[in-house]
């Protein structure tokens, strides 16, 4: 019982589950404990201690255009790509092979056209945090005459 | 595990405003036997690079190869009122 009270304190230090999940799961460790039956209550403490949020496997990027932003005329475009969670996190080692001299110049480059990037700060524990706050984010686009363009970045 | 195939069709409208495609599998296994020789034959060429550069060259083919190996199950869509392409890789 002592572990799993550690995993879920070592889920909450991580950031993996915010302050009330970790006080749900604990009360359902000592609802469990409480109850003392080894067969059912193990298996739904078990079953509930290790309920945390899925780890999202992809990320999927909608887009949606109308003819105003597109000019082709005859309906909306689409563009639906889902890229899988472990390609992002190979991109993030790639961008960690870059060497520090060339580093400094792509971020004085970046700073020079207005995008505030530091390469270096680019590292597999920042995207983990980055996924995890990443539920569902919506960003209209405001086209010409009023038409809007949706673009909607989600893990899935 | 790396793609070993993947799925793209292909649909447009015709003349008389009909939809017509296409639909290919793309066997990417061959592609990853033809390009191996490549691979291989600069395999050294590329460590002598990153000696140069800096670069740790075991760091470099591994995380290529990750990349390679997440590769499977990507989707991209495209739709538009005149053509309609989907890739899927496997």
């Amino acid at each position: 019982m002592g572990d799993e009270r550690r995993q879920v304190l070592e889920m909450l230090a991580a950031g993996k589950i915010n302050a009330d999940e970790a006080e749900r799961l604990l009360t359902a460790l000592d609802g469990g404990a409480r109850n003392g039956s080894a067969g059912q209550s193990a298996g739904a403490t078990s079953g509930t201690a290790t309920a945390t949020k899925a780890k999202p496997k992809y990320l999927r990027v909608q887009v949606e255009a109308d003819e105003s932003m597109t000019g082709l005329k005859g309906g909306t475009t689409t563009v639906n790509v889902r890229v899988p969670m472990q390609l992002l996190r190979a991109g993030v080692r790639l961008a960690g092979l870059i060497p520090q001299q060339a580093h400094d110049q792509l971020d004085a480059a970046f700073s020079k056209h207005g995008v505030p990037l530091t390469l270096s700060q680019i590292k597999p524990e920042n995207l983990e945090e980055l996924i995890d706050h990443l539920e569902d984010l919506t960003v209209d686009v405001d086209g010409k005459d009023g038409n809007a363009t949706k673009v909607k970045v989600f893990c899935e | 595990m790396i793609p070993w195939g993947a799925s793209v069709r292909v649909q447009w409208r015709d003349r008389v405003g009909r939809r017509r495609g296409f639909w290919i599998w793309v066997p990417l296994f061959l592609v990853w036997l033809i390009l191996l020789p490549l691979v291989l034959v600069l395999f050294p060429v590329v460590a002598l690079a990153c000696v140069f550069v800096r670069l740790n060259a075991v760091r470099l083919y591994g995380t290529a190869w990750g990349i390679l190996n997440s590769l499977r199950k990507t989707v991209v869509d495209v739709d538009t009122p005149e053509v309609r392409v989907w890739v899927r890789v496997a």
